[in-house]
């Protein structure tokens, strides 16, 4: 019988989300062209060459080794690209994804990727072209909405403060606004003014993220009534203590 | 059990997020609404940025170079987009700006720094017994009175034996001076009462009865040196200048030859033999003597904090003050400035100690357990639970529960605690802390702690920050692991433990956890009971048994701290 990953317990719309997620396994909901992306990015111009911080693996005539035959580089790496970030922040109400999901989500689907998890916010690091490819794929599908998810390199206060009356998740830098229905960004990641507005779209209706989010929430999907979930996470914690237990 | 109680954070938010202060434009709506108008008035909004501002303005021009400027931010934005609200001190009406709750801005909370590092206390019995039995000298409660009034003239700076010699100016050390303690009553009935801290007035009889017990005929000198000295200086400073002091003192009390040879003995006795420091000192990669933040554990802190004498009946209380002195040192004092540098590390401990979100947490717990466990957070040795992984679970996870949700349904919650890292130290602090007081059982409470930041992390997909994370999903493994260099009761785990010595917001609520094991057994101290008593003294300046009371007062600038200088600077 062929093994099928089980990636997460329970039995909720919530745990469900949190599966498809961290299978990869999520709906495409929007197009971003490469040069919006590398727009918003804001790490080298669009239409530019990615810069190399080496020459191409291949040029590099490297050392024998089993590993370095064994595992086939990402394109990023075979081509030198320099390790840049992508950063999202993640509103606490009913956001599809959270800082956790969107590092699972990276470290189980794609290789050569240094993922961090904040509280507010979640970093990607990678070779450029392998980071870029991260994020399209995350701006793309269900793991985001252009409300209550963006990019945001620097000042990324906002997650947990209350939406602001038009529904977009608080950004002290005004990097996205809504504007005639649609959500754009008209600044990069870090806050710098871009060329033109890029436009990500409708967010999504209060139902849809609520049905789509992977946070529980009390007025959606309450943690406590994911009772499962609850019961793996005691015994996750029951083992961690009892590998450390020395009684003597 | 029945959602249905007032949280005690209500009122206080509902002034908080829907009043107007300053000039914020704040009023209206409810606390519970998850949407807003940020009106982005950047810093004009909130009165001590105004002041600020201006004063950086002010020192710009006189000084001809620039300084502080809040529209430096991010190339321009002003600071303060969204409103900056002013906070209430859990536990008091006091409403501060947050501004005044970072440690430069807050006499009080200096002051407390300063007292607790300026404070040794140095037995007194091998002395005496080098006297009797050295140099024959008898020792009578007449000749330690007296040997203590020479002290207090002495420790401040005044000169003894010696003649011609510089002092200090008693008005800039006036919060200096020794007094003893002993668990003798017969002895302390023979002490002048200015030198005595009475363990029979400032403690409830039964821990009175206890510490007696445990410190016995011995007696102890509670000891501080100048504020301003030890500002000066560093906390290894203080059993240097006590320890000098001593020996002059001893000397001129007891008539010495100060170069007859038995005299070293009395040194070595009087200076070195059971002194006990606030803290311990560090190892050298992190440069501190005894006496600094770092070196003190968790339980000597919890004893520092004197709400349990006072307040003996609600435990819960006692380890919420617990909390606030114990993050104002740990979190902005020692890892926000020693370990860090400075600048940021006061917001994820103020979390801790206002707007009473942490009170209501634990005071839910206390209803909760005392409901389902027959009254085992009351005070009490024979009504707790057993410490297992049962009761651990089913607390930790309650509490938890209940703090996730409040955040969730009152949105100006979660905006107050716009950090995970705040919301984290917030639910397992209470976690932590109701295990502690349920089980009188710290590690029990420290597990608690772990379990609850599992919770957490599951429940909301995100937790605190990245080294934050990684300390508090290992922490579970470290509980139960009894080796000196593995773990220890966390009582004795200090600010410098392994995994703790970068953890902001969690060592105030370690302290805490640490304490309600024992403010929920009503032990009249948590590990050291000289300690305890040494701290039972109302003449410091900062009062150890309302810490966050103190704090508000010097946020609303009513502390008179210790130690300034005013007298030889020139008057403006």
């Amino acid at each position: 019988m062929a093994y099928e990953a089980q990636y997460y317990p329970g039995a909720t719309s919530v745990a469900e989300n949190r599966r498809k997620h961290m299978s990869g396994d999520v709906e495409k909901l929007r197009e971003v062209s490469d040069d919006d992306l590398t727009l918003v990015l804001g790490h080298r111009a669009p239409g530019s060459d990615y810069p190399s911080t080496h020459p191409p693996l291949a040029e590099m005539g490297e050392p024998e080794c089993s590993i370095r035959e064994m595992v086939e580089p990402t394109p990023g790496a075979k081509a030198g690209d320099r390790v840049r970030y992508v950063q999202f922040v993640d509103s606490m109400y009913n956001a599809p994804s959270t800082p956790y999901f969107r590092s699972y989500a990276a470290a189980i689907n794609y290789r050569g990727v240094d993922p961090g998890t904040l509280s507010g916010r979640q970093v990607v690091e990678a070779r450029e072209r392998d980071m870029e490819e991260i994020a399209k794929f995350q701006l793309e599908t269900e793991m985001t909405c252009p409300a209550l998810a963006s990019l945001r390199g620097a000042t990324v206060h906002g997650h947990s403060l209350r939406l602001p009356e038009d529904g977009i998740m608080f950004d002290m830098l005004d990097r996205c606004r809504l504007e005639n229905g649609v959500v754009i960004m008209h600044k990069d990641q870090v806050g710098r003014a871009i060329d033109k507005k890029v436009d990500f779209g409708k967010p999504m209706s209060e139902e849809e993220a609520a049905k789509r989010t992977t946070i529980y929430r009390v007025d959606n999907v309450a943690f406590r009534d994911d009772a499962e979930v609850i019961e793996w996470v005691h015994t996750v914690f029951e083992k961690r203590t009892a590998y450390g237990f020395k009684p003597e | 059990m029945a959602d249905d109680r007032k949280r005690l954070f209500q009122k206080e938010l509902e002034v908080k997020f829907t009043k107007e202060h300053g000039d914020n434009k704040m009023e209206g709506g409810e606390i519970t609404d998850k949407k807003v108008t940020y009106y982005r008035l950047g810093v004009d909004q909130n009165p001590r940025k105004v002041e600020m501002k201006k004063a950086g303005q002010e020192m710009a021009k006189a000084r001809g170079l620039v300084g502080y400027n809040p529209m430096m931010h991010c190339g321009g934005i002003p600071l303060g987009q969204r409103a900056i609200t002013p906070s209430f001190v859990s536990g008091t009406d006091i409403m501060v700006e947050t501004d005044d709750l970072h440690y430069v801005n807050n006499a009080a909370m200096q002051q407390m720094w300063d007292d607790i590092r300026r404070t040794t206390i140095v037995g007194m019995d091998m002395a005496h017994e080098t006297l009797e039995k050295r140099l024959g000298i008898e020792v009578t409660p007449e000749t330690i009175n007296h040997y203590l009034e020479v002290l207090n003239h002495a420790l401040p700076g005044g000169a003894v034996v010696q003649e011609h010699m510089v002092e200090t100016h008693p008005a800039l050390v006036d919060d200096c001076y020794v007094k003893i303690f002993t668990g003798d009553d017969e002895l302390a009935d023979e002490i002048d009462s200015q030198f005595l801290i009475d363990i029979n007035k400032q403690f409830p009889e039964d821990q009175a009865e206890a510490l007696k017990a445990a410190i016995g005929k011995t007696t102890w000198q509670a000891a501080h040196i100048p504020t301003v000295v030890s500002r000066t200086t560093d906390g290894a400073q203080t059993s240097r200048w006590m320890a000098m002091q001593v020996g002059m003192s001893f000397i001129a009390a007891y008539n010495m030859c100060a170069g007859e040879a038995a005299v070293a003995d009395l040194s070595y006795a009087a200076k070195h033999a059971g002194v006990i420091s606030m803290g311990d000192m560090l190892p050298a990669r992190r440069a501190r003597g005894p006496n600094e933040p770092g070196g003190i554990s968790f339980g000597h802190m919890a004893d520092i904090i004197q709400t349990s004498r006072v307040d003996a009946e609600d435990p819960a209380h006692v380890a919420l003050e617990v909390v606030g002195g114990g993050c104002m040192l740990y979190d902005q004092i020692w890892l926000g400035s020693y370990m860090s540098g400075g600048v940021g590390f006061t917001q994820y401990a103020t979390a801790a100690y206002t707007n009473n979100i942490l009170d209501d947490n634990l005071y839910y717990n206390v209803d909760y357990i005392n409901d389902k466990y027959d009254g085992a957070a009351n005070k009490g040795t024979d009504n707790k639970v057993k410490a297992t992984m049962d009761v651990v679970k089913d607390i930790a996870t309650e509490s938890t529960i209940y703090g996730l949700e409040n955040y969730e349904k009152y949105p100006t919650a979660l905006e107050d605690h716009f950090g995970g890292s705040q919301r984290a130290t917030m639910l397992s602090a209470a976690a932590g802390s109701a295990t502690a007081l349920a089980t009188g059982n710290g590690n029990a409470g420290l597990s608690a702690w772990y379990l609850s930041m599992y919770l957490h992390k599951e429940a909301h997909g995100r937790l605190g920050f990245f080294g934050y994370d990684l300390q508090d999903q290992c922490g579970a493994t470290n509980v139960f692991s009894f080796q000196s260099d593995e773990g220890l009761p966390v009582e004795l785990r200090g600010p410098n433990y392994p995994n703790y010595a970068m953890n902001v917001g969690h060592q105030g609520g370690y302290t805490a956890i640490a304490s309600a094991a024992h403010a929920g057994r009503g032990d009249a101290w948590a590990v050291n009971p000289l300690i305890k008593v040494c701290f039972a003294d109302d003449l410091l300046p900062f009062d150890f048994t309302a810490p966050r009371k103190e704090f508000g007062r010097g946020a609303i600038r009513e502390f008179e701290p210790a130690g300034e200088r005013s007298l030889i600077i020139p008057a403006k």
